[in-house]
């Protein structure tokens, strides 16, 4: 099974591996300033560090099959991170008054963060599987949106808006791309705007409705909701042109900036490298994005095409989602910067997804015959 | 086992075949699509890339400005407040330390526990610390919450030496106001209380922020400017987590102003204690003759100043606002009562200046007079016989003044009251006076909508009917009446001071009216029966005799109702509310006025009685020297 066809190596995609591996030495030089000092016996870039290695044998646990086996995995993987997100509600640990862990005792499990991931790979398989020309039908629909509802609602409970928000922008993303009916797209959207409204007066929690609010008002409570927003802000904007320097950031290192190392990572590279610095990350970042896409084009069947695309629509949406949030055009709604943001769980989804990616365009020349032969 | 997973494998992977037959044409437009997506990709990031031009170039200076504010942290240091003293420099509110509990969030890994142990120190309930903490949920966590104030010394002691057991708990020092002489003069001073959000809204200095402690109302209110100081602050670098990194700079803060007040505590403590006697609900108001200077304002009940401190409980106050006697009102000048026979004196100047009557003028008096086939009574049923203006003033012949009233008319008689203060505010620095009531024709027509009756100038002549008076506004009348026709603005405020002895503002009289000469002339002939009400054989006002000092006065009743249920009752037995107010008005010493007293008891029945103890309780304090020399002089000379 772990058997390499020479093939393999020779399309493997070495582009790509470098802007991910660049992106992961940005992060990590981030991540030591931005908690430096760190006290105890386990500081954050140690634990990045074991996180990175684990992420490496992910990587090439991933790229080690063909990803054609997904299909057959599909289903277990669901089941499995499913009773995952049930037992989070039971026996999680709790912070800052959301119940999101499972202790695995050398590590926090966060179950959403590969759900993202099992939810590419249960589209990917379910639209690969269903052709069509003219568009899905609602009827078609139905299933892949139980499929999606059951994580959704799991992640909602814990709460954690900001994760479960992002199944349905992967569901859209993946759904948009294999195309619809025109009246489905009405009746979606219609539907959609529905619950969002009953969503905002029978299922949002007070602070969570104060974040979006907050949005719109950002000076108003300045002490409160909006300070976090203010200070990012802060943060950024007086980095200037060449930032204060790696490591010389006031804002993060006296504490001003809340969530520094995770959530508000990006902020404190912004303000020690300034625009340039910034631009120069964001140039690499979507760069990788891009030639993530091209991943997908290349792919020679459905499957991995939707595959690719689910992985680099994921990251994608978080990223985007992260940036708007720090440079104060959305709500903190706690969704990370991917490879950016400290966080064992998301980082080691991102790279598995990436590992997936990486997997489909090494496969991109492989024929039917030659799945026969990988498999012994 | 290695054979089924195969052969399910194979079988999906046969059955994956037939679905996904090579289709180049669809696979084909997904990637068209999928190069679409690529301009969404880049349109965000372009969005982000000019929303970082905008924060970090554009605005870059200005956040590089606030970044470096940012670091720093101004934390005020609140001003001791002003302390407020009587006329004689006797300190009636000063402040004094008071220790509050303090939880920094951030300090602490378990608050529950915490406040576990904590509610056994403090004795203090454990769902009522979390409910001060949940007030205070949405601060930042390095922001201290407030869990108990004012600390005895033994909690103090506790917590300071065991500090090490209460990780996150802190003691605060906070000035509080202690009142040296409790809740004496209370509607006057007021109290403290947190500031509210409407206030703070419409507070135009950027002085106060939330939980600052504010005058609520009397002087503390009227006077908060002065009172309140100005706040220093220390600037030092700190971290978001409140830890403070070095101190950069201090300003000392600079202590409130002291308010002496015109009070004379002792005067104003011997007439609240004897208001105190038989409970009297009502008024006392002292005012020196020549000056206006107010040396007594009493209300009674009491306001308990204690319960309003850090905010009056919901109980507290529906109890003050059910209470009959109307504890919340200021009675000496927002409540109104019908001025009684003290109106008298107004019915007199009406009548002697406009020649009605002149100082011998005289009428009989039956004990009622007929008027529009209706009689109208004289209180001395048996009547007084052919009076003249001295015995119709100490005797208080009710059909002397029906004939006066009568001839000079209404508006006549509403000139020469508003000449007097009455039916106007004084314009005293009061909080929400009453300006009382003095009809007139045009007030009746625009007021009721009908035409004034005659007979109504009858009831009016005596001080009932329509009219309405403050006990501060007869005070000022009487003042007048005994100087000679000055009507001075009553004034609480003898100086204030600044920290560094600077007097600021010092009492100066204000005369807001004057009588013309003729009518000056007058007055001497009303003091001369005012003179009798008390010093007279059969003045109404015997009782309030004190050796030694000659009085002047005037009693007065307020009718409350005239219900003909009531009229066969004894008085005792009439019900409390429906009894007639008790007023007396007088000034000393007769020949060189020093003082005019103003005594109202809400249902004190009759002026003489009801009233009067009072006044004479106050004259007995403040005239005391002169009584103990008039004393031994007797003694001598016996």
């Amino acid at each position: 099974m772990l058997r390499m066809d020479r093939r393999f190596l020779a399309s493997f995609d070495w582009v790509l591996l470098f802007l991910l591996v660049l992106v992961c030495v940005m992060a990590y030089m981030n991540l030591y300033s931005a908690t430096y000092p760190s006290p105890g016996r386990m500081p954050p870039y140690l634990k990045q560090g074991y996180l990175l290695l684990m992420g490496v044998a992910g990587i090439l646990f991933v790229i080690s099959f063909d990803y054609k086996e997904l299909h057959l995995w599909n289903y277990p993987i669901y089941v499995l991170t499913i009773i995952l997100l049930a037992l989070v509600i039971f026996v999680g640990n709790s912070a800052g008054g959301a119940q999101r862990w499972i202790n695995l005792g050398f590590f926090q499990l966060q179950p959403s963060e590969p759900a993202k991931l099992m939810m590419v790979i249960t589209l990917a398989s379910y639209y690969s599987r269903k052709e069509t020309v003219a568009g899905y039908s609602l009827k078609e629909l139905i299933l892949p949106i139980i499929l999606m509802a059951i994580p959704f609602v799991l992640i909602l409970i814990q709460p954690d808006l900001g994760t479960a928000l992002m199944f349905v922008i992967i569901f859209i993303s993946m759904t948009v791309l294999a195309k619809l009916r025109w009246s489905t797209y009405i009746i979606l959207a219609v539907s959609g705007i529905v619950m969002t409204v009953l969503g905002w007066f029978y299922v949002l929690k007070p602070y969570q409705k104060q974040r979006v609010e907050t949005l719109f008002n950002p000076a108003h409570n300045a002490m409160e909701e909006g300070y976090q927003i203010l200070q990012s802000k802060i943060a950024i904007g007086s980095g200037g042109l060449f930032g204060k320097g790696y490591m010389e950031g006031t804002q993060g290192h006296l504490h001003f900036l809340p969530e520094r190392h995770t959530d508000f990572a990006f902020s404190v590279w912004c303000e020690e490298w300034g625009f340039t610095g910034s631009l120069f990350f964001l140039l690499v970042y979507f760069f990788m994005l891009i030639w993530g896409l091209n991943a997908a084009m290349s792919a020679k069947d459905r499957f991995g095409l939707f595959l690719a695309f689910g992985v680099v629509a994921l990251i994608f949406w978080q990223a985007v989602i992260n940036l708007l949030m720090i440079l104060g055009f959305l709500p903190v709604v706690g969704v990370p910067l991917p490879m950016f943001s400290y966080g064992g769980s998301s980082l080691l989804t991102t790279l598995l997804g990436m590992g997936i990616v990486l997997n489909v365009r090494m496969r991109r020349f492989q024929t039917e015959s030659s799945l026969e032969g990988c498999d012994d | 086992m290695w054979d089924l997973k195969k052969m399910i494998k194979s079988s999906f992977l046969k059955e994956l075949g037939e679905i996904s037959e090579y289709d180049q044409a669809g696979l084909d437009s997904l990637r068209r699509r999928i190069l679409s997506v690529g301009l969404i990709v880049l349109f965000f990031m372009a969005i982000i890339l000019l929303r970082l031009w905008f924060l970090q170039i554009h605005k870059g200076e200005e956040y590089k400005n606030r970044a470096e504010n940012n670091r720093v942290r101004i934390r005020e240091v609140a001003p001791p407040r002003g302390d407020i003293l009587d006329r004689h420099g006797k300190e009636l509110v000063t402040n004094h330390p008071s220790f509050n509990v303090v939880l920094v969030r951030e300090d602490s890994n378990d608050v529950d526990e915490l406040l576990k142990r904590l509610s056994v120190i403090l004795k203090e309930d454990v769902s009522v610390l979390w409910e001060r903490i949940r007030d205070a949920e949405s601060k930042q966590r390095h922001i201290p919450i407030r869990l108990k104030e004012n600390l005895s010394w033994d909690t103090l002691a506790y917590l300071e030496t065991h500090n090490k057991d209460f990780p996150g708990i802190r003691i605060e020092v906070f000035p509080s106001r202690l009142y040296h002489y409790g809740d004496m003069a209370a509607h006057i001073i007021g109290y403290l209380g947190e500031i509210s959000k409407s206030e703070l809204e419409i507070s135009s200095d950027d002085f106060y922020r939330g939980g600052d402690l504010v005058g609520k109302m009397g002087l503390e209110k009227l006077r908060e400017k002065e009172l309140r100081g100005e706040k220093g602050s220390d600037s030092s670098e700190v971290n978001a987590r409140g830890f403070e990194q070095q101190l950069l700079s201090h300003t000392e803060p600079i202590p409130g102003k002291e308010v002496r007040l015109t009070l004379d505590i002792n005067l104003q403590q011997a007439a609240e204690e004897a208001m105190d006697k038989d409970e009297r609900s009502g008024a006392v108001v002292v005012m020196e003759v020549k000056t206006g200077r107010l040396l007594v304002l009493a209300s009674t009940p009491r306001l308990h100043l204690a319960d309003f401190e850090g905010g009056i409980s919901t109980k507290n106050w529906n109890a003050l606002l059910d209470n009959p006697k109307h504890p919340l009102i200021n009675k000496a000048f927002q409540a109104m009562y019908p001025p009684g026979s003290t109106y008298k004196m107004v019915t007199a100047l009406a009548g002697l200046a406009r020649g009605v009557i002149t100082r011998d003028t005289t009428f009989f008096c039956p004990g009622h007079y007929n008027f529009a086939n209706r009689d109208y009574n004289c209180w001395k049923k048996g009547g007084h016989g052919t009076v003249d203006l001295h015995r119709a003033i100490s005797e208080s012949c009710d059909v002397y003044f029906y004939q006066v009233g009568m001839r000079v008319g209404v508006d006549v008689l509403a000139e020469y009251a508003n000449k007097l203060g009455l039916g106007i505010k004084t314009q005293a620095e009061i909080e929400h006076e009453k300006a009382g009531l003095i009809p007139t024709k045009e007030w009746k027509r625009k007021a009721k909508g009908v035409k004034w009756q005659d007979g109504e100038t009858l009831s009016l002549a005596i001080g009932q009917g329509f009219n309405l008076v403050t006990p501060l506004q007869l005070c000022q009348m009487t003042a007048t009446i005994a100087n000679g026709g000055k009507r001075h603005l009553p004034q609480l405020i003898e100086s204030v001071t600044d920290a560094d002895g600077n007097v600021l503002e010092s009492f100066k009289p204000k005369l807001v009216g004057e009588l013309q000469a003729e009518e000056k002339k007058y007055l001497a002939w009303i003091r001369a029966g005012m003179v009798d009400v008390v010093q007279g054989a059969r003045g109404t006002a015997r009782t309030v005799r004190i050796p030694g000092i000659t009085i002047a006065g005037k009693t007065g009743t307020a009718q409350v109702v005239r219900l003909e249920q009531y009229k066969h009752l004894r008085e005792e037995d009439i019900p409390y509310k429906y009894r007639d107010h008790a007023w007396f008005t007088c000034y000393a010493p007769a020949d060189d006025p020093e003082i005019a007293v103003t005594v109202l008891v809400e249902h004190g029945l009759h002026g003489g009685s009801g009233a009067g103890p009072v006044a004479k309780a106050v004259m007995q304090k403040y005239f005391a020297d002169r009584i103990a020399v008039e004393a031994i002089k007797q003694a001598v000379m016996q």
